[in-house]
């Protein structure tokens, strides 16, 4: 095991000088301005609102939703084990009794407080049902009052599977 | 005093009005747009009015009007009022009046009577740009202290300390361009650079005294408070440095004259160094003899880089959806500088054909000067922006090493040589 000296950097006289460092950062830097002056097409920003954003995967978490039966009626048999699992405690249901042999319940009123959540998943987890999912692919959700960011069971219900994610 | 006097004198106080605070929404737009091509982003673009964004400028007039309109707040533990909002002013009148001795063209013979191309025709020189620019950092100290807060006190104690490592280099800088050209008058400087060296390079500054050369830019940008030596405001360590307690216009005024320093610095450099209004190898006598040739040229080259031009914004000013507004302004400003170019080609051809009296030459070459000048100016502010977005900032302690260590003693090493040269030479 010998000793590796090595050699200190910045006693050679170009080092000292500087001028030479700072000349090669200043051809870094105008390669990339001109280049990009010169066509501006290839810059990563994108023009948000106009331009939405393509890279978002299928196990992205966005705004939740809540699955269905091929007749158009909910999966969800209100056992609260999402609001249980909630860390943000932002799911609201209120059970009722169910007659069509799907189940025995189903919840008459199913909300989410959008600002409340976490988005963490937890509730897509603990559903023994697969009834509540977050794959729509939704990363904003706008309003412009507090009370509307409480999304209802129907709001829920009709966001379907994002557009651009594989079918499973 | 004649009418041809007067407009001179307008000319030259609004040339220097525009350019020391007139360019300052350009300036600061102007930077963010290099910020952004520098580490590869936009900028500011989408800031409109009635769908016009030219290239983002807008953004800048609504911060503009958002800084006068803002409330303009004193915190209550300010004792001194009065000096706390004495000290942009300060800094400000500094930095603007550093214009006044700026020659923007050659002395302009009308009707047999010369007038000097300046704000402030006097013959003070760099006189006048060393005083206020050095009076400047006393606006930074007093508006610091009085701030009576302790990260606007860290910084104006920084900017003292920082005039105490660059003063020195650069007044020494200076002297041995003082003993290269002769004279304190920067139109004297000037028309001494309109020569060759060797025969082929013009007489630049640059070319005679480059290491007075180096040595001064780098002073300058420690006088700019441009980076690398922006220390007094150091926004990464004490919040703002001096300027951590000013809000709405006052702190604007601040804004306003670190680009008007830039500016100043800027135009200070390329006169000194980088031949000023000089169109290199034409001297003012050559413009003079051979207009109508310059003409012929100009007539030529400024529409075909106009229609240049036009196909750069087509490429590049596009907005992604059709439906905005927005998405128009191309199409206009295609319209527009297509319209320019042919006005200019019209205009020049109109001299060219008619011919120009003995006046009206002198009034193109001055001209000719002007936009040179300009040309060169906007170069230099542009090395300024480019040299912020790639080093980094240094120490304050690393700033007085420099000065002392490195500057001076270069420095006077060059006035040597010079005075040596110059003594042997005669």
């Amino acid at each position: 095991m010998g000793i590796k000296v090595v050699k200190r950097h910045g006693i050679s006289l170009k080092d000292k000088l500087y001028l030479p460092a700072i000349m090669g950062g200043m051809k870094t830097t105008f390669k990339h301005f001109s280049k990009n002056l010169k066509d501006t097409s290839n810059l990563i920003s994108m023009s948000y609102p106009e331009v939405q954003p393509s890279d978002i995967t299928d196990n992205y978490r966005g705004v939740h939703r809540l699955t269905k039966w091929d007749d158009g009626s909910e999966k969800c048999v209100a056992c609260f084990m999402c609001a249980t699992a909630c860390p943000a405690d932002c799911i609201f249901i209120e059970a009722e009794e169910r007659f069509d042999e799907k189940a025995e319940k189903r919840p008459s009123a199913f909300s989410i407080d959008l600002l409340e959540c976490v988005y963490c998943g937890y509730c897509v987890e603990a559903c023994p049902c697969d009834a509540i999912r977050m794959d729509t692919g939704i990363f904003s959700f706008v309003a412009s009052k507090r009370k509307d960011f409480l999304v209802d069971k129907n709001y829920l219900m009709n966001n379907e599977r994002g557009k651009d994610f594989p079918n499973d | 005093m004649s009418t041809a006097s007067i407009i001179v004198i307008i000319v030259n106080i609004l040339l220097a009005v525009i350019l020391a605070v007139g360019l300052t929404p350009v300036f600061v737009w102007w930077e963010r747009r290099v910020a952004g091509f520098v580490q590869d982003r936009l900028g500011p673009n989408r800031c409109h009015i009635g769908g016009f964004r030219l290239g983002g400028v807008i953004q800048s007039i609504a911060d503009m009007l958002k800084l006068v309109f803002k409330e303009d707040f004193t915190p209550s533990y300010i004792k001194y009022k009065f000096l706390f909002s004495l000290a942009p002013g300060i800094v400000f009148i500094c930095y603007f009046l550093t214009f006044g001795v700026i020659p923007f063209a050659d002395n302009i013979i009308l009707d047999g009577i010369s007038h000097q191309m300046q704000a402030m025709p006097m013959n003070i020189g760099i006189m006048w740009f060393i005083a206020f620019a050095g009076l400047s950092v006393y606006g930074i100290i007093l508006g610091g202290y009085s701030s009576q807060s302790k990260f606007g006190l860290l910084g104006s104690i920084r900017a003292s300390a920082q005039v105490i490592s660059y003063e020195a280099s650069m007044g020494l800088a200076l002297i041995s361009m003082l003993l290269t050209y002769g004279s304190i008058h920067l139109n004297d400087m000037v028309a001494a650079q309109g020569g060759l060296l060797f025969g082929f390079l013009p007489a630049w500054g640059v070319f005679m005294q480059p290491l007075a050369c180096i040595i001064f830019i780098v002073t300058v940008f420690a006088e700019t408070n441009r980076a690398p030596f922006d220390l007094a405001e150091g926004e990464s360590e004490i919040v703002a440095g001096y300027h951590t307690e000013y809000s709405a216009m006052r702190f604007g005024l601040f804004q306003v004259s670190e680009f008007a320093a830039m500016g100043g610095g800027a135009a200070i450099i390329v006169t000194i160094f980088f031949g000023g209004y000089q169109v290199p190898y034409l001297s003012t006598t050559d413009l003079k003899e051979n207009i109508s040739i310059i003409l012929l040229v100009l007539m030529t080259v400024i529409p075909a880089m106009l229609i240049l031009f036009t196909g750069w914004i087509k490429k590049n000013n596009v907005w992604p959806d059709e439906n905005d507004i927005r998405f128009r302004e191309t199409g206009i400003l295609v319209k527009v500088f297509l319209g320019l170019a042919f006005v200019i080609f019209a205009f020049l051809a109109y001299f060219f054909f008619t011919g120009l009296s003995e006046n009206g030459t002198s009034i193109a070459v001055a001209v000719l000067q002007v936009l040179t000048f300009l040309t060169k100016f906007f170069m230099m502010v542009l090395v300024f922006m480019w040299i912020r977005w790639t080093l980094l900032r240094i120490r304050y302690d690393q700033l007085q090493m420099l000065g002392w260590k490195v500057l001076l003693p270069l420095a006077l090493l060059n006035i040597i040589i010079t005075a040596t040269v110059i003594v042997v030479g005669q």
